[in-house]
This record gives structure tokens, C-alpha cells and sequence, in this order.
């Protein structure tokens, strides 16, 4: 008889070997489906490869997107790994937005480098009090966090919404000529605009590299402060970190105020780094707060591995955008992201599980069996 | 105001709301079997391209033809949704990035969008519609007329099916066993109810009726295909599913409301009325928050009837 | 008296038709499992139709594992069951119920957000068909609840039910599913006094219709109250069968725990009488206490004890009467809503771990793996899992993993934890050596008072030896101790003074080197007058 049990370790050359195995997988499969559908699998690759990384311009455009993931991906791994599960990144990068541009249009005349950190300021705070909502209510009331954070990304979506769209808001652009035809934000003026790091012909965004300080940052919380270790007991049992007189909702509520704040930051660079100006529509549309969460999955949940694989979906992004025409379809983007996520979780499961041939044995009693709890087989 | 604008919002909110009544009902079953689903939006996209695709080049009558183009949606719906039931039950991944994956997948810039340019249809019009129906020859009657008896067969049937999944949950043993599943599934199991094949057959049911309300799109809504062409139906229709705490019948009423919220917000300011739309909008999502942090002991969670096992992997204890 | 005499004549109308055979037997059943572990020992057991037999032991006597196996849920290694007279092999449940056999829990497995009749179809339906009529179910169900005088309403949802009630539909469930062999596991732990009186009046229905119910207990003034014969088990294996009216107290409690000393029991209790009690305040000072249980009924009543430095406070007690949320409480785990609790004279917060840890209090639970450690921790990580606030290697915030180690590494030589390294995870580790993880860094600190839960349960000889030396070690360094066990032999041979838990009260106090089983079997048993 064949039965699957948990193995016990899993190896630590495996936790590295088994996505990489995935993602190898995971384009032989993309590479059929191209196939199929009339397309060269290998031609393709080169092209993605060329249009995400060495043609000119596409290291650059790579960063443009991969910066907004590699804030989300930050704000859901650090969330996931306690199992508190934010999903409001969508609504907490909003916010965030909303936040910084408010910032920067306020104190525009300040000079760059404060403007730049009130900025990142006003963003991170407006993600962290947005992220506080589901976090207290969790901690509190014990209400569902994946419920109240959903519910709250339409909010702020519609917030957004209104401010650009629909009123006379301090976001919104009354004057300039094109603003009378169709409504938009205010410009954020040229003092705003957070530098980039040129290396060449590469300019690397200030949001990137800030994300990557702060990803370190929170590798450090994790690893070697005694909050990371409050965390790391609580992510793993909830019962021990009580037993150990672990203040859990102050943990909880700590911990998606700075998930909030990671992807409010995302907000703030898609103001600082890249648009200079609110753009609902254009957020709505990116989903940055959700593909968060799919590169948070996939570096499981790992602070510097998000680094990586936030360039990495952006990469596949930049160049589905940059090759999109009729010999290069756009789905491709997603299938192929989609293809490399079921290739990495369904991999995991290999990982985790090991397949036993015989009858398993059955284990012995514990007193609850003698206290009449159920036992299932 | 007067009444003309009372049927008109009420004709345009049945028409907005019929493709959330469906892939909410979907959505529905599925997480009364402790199933979230969050890929909705892709297999809503996956059914309108399907749809469109079927009804272009199947040959035959029309009825025939949209019939056919209606099972294809479905068909491809289950088809998806089978994959994230297969990795949220057997291989117990975190359901939410499996749906969020799903999405990715089949979405505005993934397979819905490539499976529409490799077949072509993009920017063609479409040959097969739905038509509105004179039910009765009743569509003349003032103001009920219009609203009740001049739609489109897609509406009747989703009101049918309404119909229908609320006889199953409360009416027949298969829906009460799925209300234990998605509540208990330890208690369900030990009743000896497969917990599994509950959650499998209800998660690619509801597959299925997202696709379903995919099709509406294509082959009612506007004859045409265009990337992301639900802008977001998907996800409304998963916020509908909280929004009526679970229950079919407050599930249709609230897929209309929205459709008259989003509508009556432009038609207030027609008429004077300075509120802004987004606020009307905005208000289910808010009053979902108060109720869900209101009805948080355990007591009152019972009575609201959130399926206690939603999103949580059930495995059987070992021994 | 009067329901005595009933039930003599009774029993010898009973062995008028001594001819038929009993209604389920288990014969020679023999069960073992992983580890070593004999749960049932060539055990003979019979229940006739038409009386009520109480299933009587201690913890870990067998009883559960005897009816897991005849009802389906386990297969015996040996021997066969019996269900009138006729051999069966029952595979699951299923094939149990079909064959007349429910037994009903202690933890109800009831949906809270449907009704009664909802949860007495579930899975099963008399009528078959897609439908569900709700209305016909509940005249069927009212019409059973009224015959066996188990009143309670099929339009109500369960959360809406006391425990009682709720129990009262788990047994509708099984008499509408054509029960006539009913086994009841510790049914009274959830009732009031009045509706244990209700459960017997239905259980005698029951019976008079020919059934058969099983009633597992270890509580003797109850058994007396409804059996009509009863079945002994000791530590896996069938001691005897007795008509309660042949039978009293006093021989069922030795029956139960045994009246002769074991030889290898060495009550450490000699060595103290002789010292002069000093007039110190006792390290815990527990003064009419309530504690609410889970489900809502209290656990523990108006509990009064004391623990000195450096004794060792025995508890004793079948388990679920108490000992699990005296445990709790004292650790801060669990709120206490009446009484005072005092440790080292100062009153404690109720239900805040973290003061009771700050007052020197440690806690060696009895679910290691679920609430001791920290499993995918390291074994480094899970020994200053309390300590990393104050006294673990740490610079301001910053927690100094390496020094962590380098003490982990000390501690480990020190306590003997078997482990490659203090990186190796916790849960890789022999169960024995997670109790050494969890006693390391317990009893490092040097607490004042410890409470031991069960500590040697599932542990090798030679770990149970280890920890039993270290429990006495921490005493004799003035630490008071309290040590809740279902091994009564363990708490004979370690603890200074005994106290024993009945219904969530301490029932009586006794000096360890004078005590004997009988004695101690009474009071467990609540047979004390």
C-alpha cells in the first residue's frame, strides 16, 4: 500500500534545488504551449531575455516594474510568515500613493532630500494605518484579517477614485489644459522626483534600492532581534508563543502595521520614482498588491529572495509590455507567470511530502485517546 | 425623480448585476465548502473568450450555436478551477496564492488574453447574441414590464439558478452536508462525508458558473472581445459573496444593489444631488466591515454563518 | 436502595434467560501499538441486552481502546468481537453502526450552525432520496426524544444548546440510527446534577426496550446509581466482572488501582517527616478558586491547596476531572474568575503568562510538542524561549544567537539532550529529548515553583528515570513542586503529600508515606462519604 506522510526534514540543498527544478519545468512546459500555439519556444525565451535585460533601455524598464513587486512582495512576506494573512497590499499601496503625493504636492518646495523622506514617510504611514484596520481588528475581535483587508482594497480604490475623478480635491488637476478634458492628478513638481542611480546605461530607481535596504532590514528583524524571534515562535505555534508570555495581538497588530507600511512605501515610489502624479486607473489596473502576493509565494516568503524574484517577474513583465504585437501576444506575460507559480507550488509539495510504500504504523495512544477524544481514520 | 429613472437604473442594474449573480453563485459554492476562491476574475475571463470564440466559429442555428458557446465557457471554467482545487485540497497550498495565481494565469494580460489572439477574435463582432425575450407578451406593462419581463434568457436562467442552489443548501441532504463541510469538515468527516470530494466537486462547480458569467459579457452584454474585458466583475462578485454572508437569495439582491449604487450615483447628480458616486459604491464594502468586526465572538459569527473552515486546509488527523 | 432491589430481581430475571448470549462480547482482545505499548491485554468483556454495564478503570486502563475497537474504529491484534453470539470483523463505523454499535464521545462532533435534525441526518438518512424534509425528520426525532424522555427542541441550531442538551442529541443520533448497543463515554463530565438524573431515567428507558448500554466512567457513586453489572480494567488487561449488587465500594476502588504496593515504588515521603515544619508561607497558595473550563461549565469548584518550598504536592485523579486547568492557572494560561492565587505571598494577575513567569513560575505542560516548544525552532531557540526578554545573551534589542548557542550547547551536556547540535530542530528530536529541551530550560533558571503535567508520559525507562531524578534534584534546591500525573505509582514514589482531584475539587490531602491505594482509589473514584 502507498501512503504519503510529511517528511520530517527537508534538506537544505532541497529548498534551493526544488524551485530552480521548478522553474526548469516550469519552461519546458511554457515552451510546449508556445509550441503548440505556433510560436519558437527558444526564439521566444531569447527575445523575453533580450527585451527584459540586455537590449537598451531594458534593464531600466525590468526595474520599473519589478520596484512596486519588491514592496508588495516585502509587506506579504512578512505577513505570511506569521500567518497573518494580509491581503489589503492592493489597498495599502493606494493609500500609500495617496499618501506621498499629498506629501509632495504639500511640501513641494522643500529641498530634494527631506521631500524625498516625508514622501516615503507619508506613504509608509498612510499603508500602515490602512493596514491597522484589519490588523486590530484581528487582534482584538479576532475578525477574519483576509476578509476585512479584501474589503478594504475596493475602499481605497474608490477613495482614489474620487479624489482624482470626482471631486475637487487637492489631488486633482483643475488648471492645466489637459486636465479640462479628462480628469487627472496634480503634476508633482521636479523636486519630487526621486533620483535614480545611473550605472551606465542602467539607471537603477531610488525605490529599488531603498526596497533592498529594507529587505535586509527585515531579514535582520526576523533573524536577530528579539521581536523576529517573537515572530518567528508565533508563525510557528501559536500555542507556544502564548505558553511563552509572547504578547500576541501586540505582535499581530506590530506586525501588519509594518506590512502596511512596506506596501504603502510601493505607493510612495510609484509617486516618487516613476508617475509624479496620482493615476488610479494605472494602479487598478498594475494589481501590483496581488502580484505581491504571488512573489512573496514564490521566494517563500524569504525577505532577500523577494529581491530576486521581483526582478524576475518583472522581467517577464517589462517584456511581455516591450514585445507586445502580433508575433509576441501580451497573454504570454501571464500564462507563463502562471506556469512558473504551479510548477513552484505544485514542486513544493514534492518537497514536503515523501511516499512510503507498506502499511504505515499505527502510532500509540496519547491519554486524550483515554479521555474519549475522537481519533479519525 | 420619477419613474422612467426608476426602471432605467433597475433595467441597468439587472444588467450589470447578472454576471456577479452568477460567478457569485459560483463563488458561493465554493466557499461553503471551505474553498476561497480568488481566481474568479480569470475564469470569468476565460468563459467570455471561450464563449466568443464558440459562438464565431460553430456552425448552425443561433440558439444552437449559443447553447454550445455557453457549455464551452462553463467547460473551460471547471476547467481552471480544477487546477486550484487541485492545489488548494490534495497539495494544501495556501489557497489564497493559489487563486491569486490563478488569476495571473488566465487574466487581462495572461492565458484569456493570449487564447483570444492565438484564435483571433479580437476586434471581430460577434455573429451570435442573446436577444432580449417578450415573456408573455407582458414587456409593455408599466414599469414591471421592462424589468421583469424583457430580459434576456441568461437572466431567467440565473434567476433559475438562484433558485435552484437555494433549494439544494437548504432543501436536500447533499446541501446540508456541504453546510457541515464548509462549517466542520472534522465533524462532517467523522459523519463519514468526504470532505474532499465535496470541496472538489463545489470548487469546480463554481468554476464553472464563473465561466458562466463570463459568457454573459460576450454574448449579451457587448458583442465584442477585448483583454480584461470583466473590468474587475470577478473580484465584485467574491466581495458579493461576503457581502451576503453566504446566502444566495441576499446574493442577488446584493449583486442588483450594486448595479443601482454605481448607476444611482450618476443619477443623483443628474438631479442636483452633490454626493459622490464612489460614496454609494463604497458603502457595501464598508457596512461588510462593521458587520464582520461587530459579529466577531463566536456567538454571533454562528448566526452570520461564516463557513468556520474557510481557507483552511483540512486534513485528517493522522492515528 | 429501592432501584438496588429493583435490579436484583432484575439480574436474576436476567440469568433466567441466562441461555441467550450477551449482546456484544469481546473475547481475548489484544491491542497493541507503536512503541511498545499493550493497550488491551487479552481482555473478555460481555454486556447482555437489557442492562446498563459500567466499563470501570483508571487512566490507561483500556477502556477507550476497548471500545474504539468494538466500534469499528480499530482492529485487535488478537481475539474477536462478538455481537450476539456471532463473530464479526468490523473494518470502520460504518460497518460497527450497521451492526447496532454507536458510541458516543466526549467531544461531540456536532456542527454548531445547523440544527438538531440537521446533525442527526448528517451523513446518514432513513429516508434516503435527494430531499430533505425537515419537518419529517423532526416528528421522527420528537417522537424518540419523548420516548426516552430526552426533551429538546429539532428547530434549534446547536450553538444555541447547553452541553447537555447537546449531548442529548449526540444520543438521538444514535438511537435514530437503530442503536441497540450504546457505548457512553464519561457522559456525566458536562452535566449538571439534574440532567445526569435525566440521563439516567433515559438510559433505564433505553434498556427496558432491550438495548444494551455500555457506560464508561471511574466515577463509583454513579455507577452504583445506574449499572446493573460492571467490568474492571487495570492497565490494559480485564480484572473482573461484578453485579453491582454483589459488590461495594471499597472492592471496586482496589479492583481499580490495586492494593498491593508495586515493589519498585520507594515512596521518598520517609525522608521528611522527621524535619520540623518552619514557619515559612507556602511558595502557592490556592484559596477557593473557580476556573471556567472550555465549554463553559466550571472545571475546577472552590479549590483550595498549598505547595512549601521544596515539596513535592502530588495530584492524583483520573484525567478530566480538573488537572489540565489547575495547571493552566496556576502558569497564567487560564483565567481564574474566583478565589486568590498567591505565590511567594503576592497575588498573581489571572490568566497573564508572562506574570506568572516573572514570578518564578515553571511550566512543564502536558502537550509538549503542541504548547512546550516551539517545533520548527531550533533547540537553541526553543531554550530561551522565555528568557529572551531578560536574562538570554542580548544587546538592547539585537538577541546574540551565537552566545545563545554556545549557553544552549552547555545546557544541553548538562541536562543530556541527545542532539547533533543546538541548530537541530525541535522536532526532529526522540520525545524524550523534547522533554529534556523543555525541562532544560524550565528548570535552568532556577524557578520557585514548577508544575509538572504528565511529565514522564510517552518517555523511554530511561528517560522517565532522568526526569523523575531532575523533578526531585529541583525540590531538593527549595523549588516547590507540583506534580499532576495519571501514573499513580509516580506519585506515590515522588511526592511528599498527595492530593487527590474529584470534579474539579480537591476531594482530600495525604501524607505520601501513609497512604495506600485503596484509600486513594476511593477518592479518585469519589466514593469518599
Amino acid at each position: 500500500m502507498i501512503s504519503i506522510e510529511r517528511s520530517l526534514v527537508t534538506p537544505r540543498w532541497q529548498r534551493i534545488a526544488l524551485p530552480i527544478a521548478s522553474l526548469f519545468i516550469a519552461s519546458i512546459i511554457a515552451g510546449i504551449v508556445l509550441a503548440v500555439s505556433g510560436h519558437d519556444p527558444i526564439g521566444t525565451y531569447q527575445q523575453i531575455y533580450d527585451a527584459s535585460f540586455t537590449s537598451a533601455g531594458a534593464l531600466t524598464a525590468t526595474f520599473v516594474y519589478a520596484t512596486p513587486l519588491l514592496f508588495t512582495g516585502l509587506a506579504v512576506a512578512l505577513a505570511f510568515r506569521m500567518r497573518v494573512w494580509n491581503i489589503g497590499g492592493e489597498g495599502q499601496l493606494y493609500m500609500g500613493a495617496v499618501g506621498a503625493s499629498g506629501v509632495g504636492l504639500l511640501l513641494g518646495g522643500w529641498p530634494q532630500p527631506l521631500l524625498i523622506l516625508m514622501m516615503m514617510l507619508g506613504g509608509g504611514l498612510a499603508g500602515l494605518l490602512w493596514a491597522m484596520i484589519p490588523g486590530l481588528l484581528r487582534a482584538y475581535l479576532r475578525t477574519n484579517e483576509i476578509l476585512v483587508s479584501l474589503m478594504l482594497n475596493y475602499v481605497a480604490g474608490l477613495f482614489m477614485y474620487y479624489l482624482i475623478y470626482d471631486s475637487t480635491s487637492f489631488w486633482r488637476d483643475t488648471t492645466s489644459a489637459s486636465a479640462l478634458v479628462f480628469p487627472q492628478g496634480k503634476d508633482l513638481l521636479p523636486a519630487a522626483d526621486w533620483p535614480g542611480i545611473a550605472v551606465g546605461s542602467f539607471t537603477m530607481p531610488f525605490g529599488f534600492i531603498a526596497g533592498g535596504v529594507f529587505a535586509v532590514a527585515l531579514l535582520a528583524l526576523i533573524r536577530f532581534t528579539r521581536f523576529g524571534f517573537e515572530m518567528r515562535v508565533m508563525g510557528d505555534s501559536s500555542a507556544a508563543a502564548n505558553y511563552a508570555g509572547i504578547r500576541t495581538r501586540r505582535t499581530i497588530v506590530t506586525v501588519m502595521a509594518l506590512s502596511g507600511a512596506m506596501a504603502g512605501l510601493g505607493g510612495a515610489s510609484q509617486i516618487g520614482d516613476f508617475g509624479h502624479v496620482l493615476d488610479p486607473r494605472g494602479l487598478q489596473q498594475a494589481g501590483y498588491g496581488y502580484t505581491g502576493i504571488v512573489v512573496a509565494a514564490l521566494a517563500m516568503y524569504n525577505p532577500l529572495a523577494v529581491v530576486i524574484v521581483s526582478i524576475l517577474i518583472g522581467a517577464l513583465t517589462n517584456a511581455g509590455f516591450a514585445l507586445q504585437g502580433p508575433t509576441f501576444p501580451i497573454g504570454l506575460v501571464g500564462t507563463m507567470e502562471g506556469i512558473i507559480l504551479f510548477s513552484v507550488l505544485g514542486g513544493e509539495f514534492l518537497g514536503r511530502y515523501r511516499i512510503r510504500f507498506g502499511r504505515a504504523p499505527e502510532p500509540a495512544p496519547s491519554v486524550d485517546d483515554e479521555a474519549g477524544a475522537e481519533v479519525a481514520r | 425623480m420619477n419613474v422612467d429613472v426608476v426602471v432605467s437604473v433597475a433595467v441597468s442594474a439587472i444588467a450589470y448585476g447578472t454576471p456577479l449573480v452568477l460567478a457569485g453563485l459560483g463563488e458561493l459554492l465554493a466557499e461553503r465548502s471551505g474553498v476561497l476562491n480568488l481566481g474568479v476574475e480569470g475564469m470569468m475571463l476565460i468563459g467570455a473568450v471561450t464563449a466568443f470564440f464558440a459562438s464565431q466559429v460553430l456552425p448552425g442555428p443561433g440558439w444552437a450555436v449559443l447553447i454550445a458557446a455557453i457549455v464551452a465557457a462553463a467547460a473551460a471554467g471547471a476547467a481552471l478551477a480544477l487546477i486550484h482545487a487541485f492545489l488548494s485540497i490534495t497539495v494544501r497550498v495556501n489557497q489564497i496564492v493559489s487563486g491569486l495565481a490563478l488569476t495571473i494565469f488566465a487574466g487581462t494580460i495572461g492565458l484569456s488574453s493570449y487564447a483570444g489572439q492565438v484564435w483571433g477574435v479580437g476586434g471581430q463582432h460577434g455573429l451570435h447574441q442573446l436577444v432580449k425575450l417578450d415573456v408573455l407578451g407582458l414587456s409593455g406593462v408599466p414599469i414591471v414590464g421592462p424589468i421583469l419581463f424583457n430580459q434576456d434568457a441568461f437572466v431567467y436562467a440565473s434567476w433559475g439558478l438562484v433558485a435552484l442552489v437555494t433549494y439544494y443548501l437548504y432543501h436536500t441532504r447533499f446541501g446540508l452536508y456541504l453546510r457541515a463541510v464548509g462549517e466542520s469538515p472534522r465533524s462532517a468527516d467523522a459523519m463519514g462525508i468526504n470532505v474532499s470530494r465535496y470541496r472538489y466537486v463545489h470548487t469546480i462547480v463554481g468554476g464553472a458558473f464563473a465561466g458562466l458569467g463570463g459568457a454573459y459579457f460576450t454574448l449579451a452584454i457587448a458583442p465584442i472581445w477585448t483583454d480584461g474585458l470583466t473590468a474587475g466583475a470577478g473580484w465584485i462578485a467574491i466581495a458579493l459573496v461576503i457581502f451576503a454572508f453566504w446566502r444566495p437569495g441576499l446574493l442577488v439582491v446584493g449583486a442588483y444593489l450594486f448595479g443601482a449604487l454605481s448607476s444611482l450615483g450618476f443619477t443623483l447628480q443628474a438631479n442636483g444631488v452633490q454626493l459622490p458616486s464612489e460614496l454609494f459604491s463604497s458603502l457595501p464594502y464598508v457596512m461588510t466591515v462593521v458587520v464582520l468586526a461587530v459579529a466577531s465572538t463566536t456567538m454571533a459569527q454562528r448566526r452570520i454563518g461564516t463557513p468556520a473552515a474557510l481557507g483552511v486546509p483540512y486534513v485528517r488527523e493522522e492515528g | 436502595m429501592d432501584s438496588r432491589a429493583a435490579r436484583v430481581s432484575a439480574a436474576s430475571a436476567e440469568s433466567a434467560t441466562a441461555g441467550s448470549p450477551p449482546a456484544v462480547a469481546a473475547v481475548g482482545v489484544t491491542k497493541r501499538f507503536a512503541g511498545g505499548v499493550v493497550a488491551n491485554d487479552r481482555v473478555s468483556f460481555e454486556a447482555r441486552s437489557g442492562e446498563v454495564h459500567a466499563l470501570l478503570g483508571e487512566n490507561g486502563a483500556g477502556k477507550t481502546t476497548l471500545c474504539n475497537i468494538l466500534t469499528g474504529l480499530y482492529r485487535p491484534d488478537e481475539g474477536e468481537v462478538r455481537v450476539n453470539g456471532n463473530p464479526v470483523r468490523l473494518h470502520s463505523p460504518h460497518e460497527a453502526q450497521a451492526a447496532g454499535i454507536f458510541m458516543v464521545h466526549q467531544h461531540l462532533s456536532l456542527v454548531d450552525s445547523l440544527t438538531v435534525a440537521e446533525n442527526v441526518v448528517l451523513g446518514w438518512s432513513r429516508h434516503g432520496g435527494l430531499g430533505f424534509s425537515a419537518r419529517t425528520v423532526e416528528a421522527e426525532i420528537e417522537e424518540i426524544a419523548s420516548r426516552y424522555q430526552m426533551a429538546v427542541d429539532p428547530r434549534a441550531r446547536i450553538w444555541q444548546l447547553s452541553l447537555g442538551q447537546r449531548q442529548r442529541v449526540d444520543i438521538l443520533k444514535a438511537l435514530y440510527r437503530g442503536a441497540s448497543i450504546l457505548i457512553l463515554d464519561e457522559p456525566t463530565t458536562v452535566l449538571t446534577p439534574s440532567e445526569i438524573e435525566q440521563l439516567f431515567s433515559s438510559v433505564r428507558e433505553m434498556v427496558a426496550g432491550g438495548r444494551t448500554v455500555i457506560f464508561i466512567s471511574h466515577k463509583l457513586p454513579e455507577v452504583f446509581a445506574i449499572a446493573d453489572r460492571t467490568t474492571i480494567l487495570r492497565r490494559g488487561r480485564s480484572m473482573s466482572t461484578l453485579e453491582i449488587a454483589a459488590t461495594d465500594a471499597r472492592q471496586l476502588a482496589r479492583l481499580m488501582v490495586g492494593h498491593e504496593m508495586s515493589f519498585d515504588v520507594h515512596p521518598r515521603a520517609t525522608s521528611v517527616e522527621s524535619e520540623p515544619a518552619p514557619a515559612v508561607p507556602p511558595v502557592l497558595a490556592m484559596d477557593g478558586v473557580h476556573v471556567r473550563g472550555d465549554f463553559g461549565i466550571d472545571a475546577l469548584k472552590d479549590l483550595s491547596l498549598a505547595i512549601s518550598a521544596g515539596e513535592i504536592l502530588g495530584i492524583a485523579g483520573v484525567s478530566g476531572n480538573g488537572q489540565r486547568e489547575l495547571a493552566e492557572v496556576v502558569a497564567g494560561l487560564r483565567p481564574f474568575s474566583r478565589g486568590t492565587i498567591r505565590i511567594g505571598g503576592e497575588n498573581v494577575v489571572s490568566g497573564d503568562p508572562r506574570d506568572a513567569i516573572n514570578r518564578g513560575v515553571a511550566n512543564i505542560p502536558e502537550d509538549r510538542m503542541g504548547t512546550g516548544v516551539s517545533p520548527n525552532l531550533s533547540v537553541a531557540e526553543n531554550l530561551i524561549l522565555k528568557s529572551y526578554r531578560s536574562s538570554s545573551p542580548h544587546a538592547g534589542p539585537v538577541l546574540l544567537m551565537r552566545q545563545a548557542e554556545a549557553q544552549a550547547t552547555a545546557l544541553m551536556a548538562r541536562f543530556d539532550i541527545r542532539a547533533p547540535s543546538p541548530r537541530t530542530l525541535v522536532r526532529q528530536l526522540s520525545g524524550g529529548n523534547v522533554q529534556k529541551v523543555v525541562l532544560a530550560r524550565e528548570l535552568s533558571s532556577g524557578p520557585r515553583l514548577v508544575i509538572a503535567a504528565s511529565p514522564t508520559r510517552g518517555l523511554d525507562v530511561g528517560a522517565t528515570e532522568y526526569v523523575r531524578s531532575v523533578l526531585v534534584d529541583a525540590a531538593k534546591q527549595g523549588a516547590a513542586i507540583m506534580l499532576i500525573s495519571e501514573d499513580l505509582d509516580e506519585i506515590v514514589e515522588l511526592s511528599d503529600r498527595i492530593a487527590v482531584l474529584y470534579e474539579g475539587r480537591v476531594v482530600g490531602v495525604v501524607d505520601a508515606a501513609t497512604a495506600n491505594y485503596e484509600q486513594l482509589g476511593l477518592m479518585m473514584a469519589g466514593a469518599t462519604s
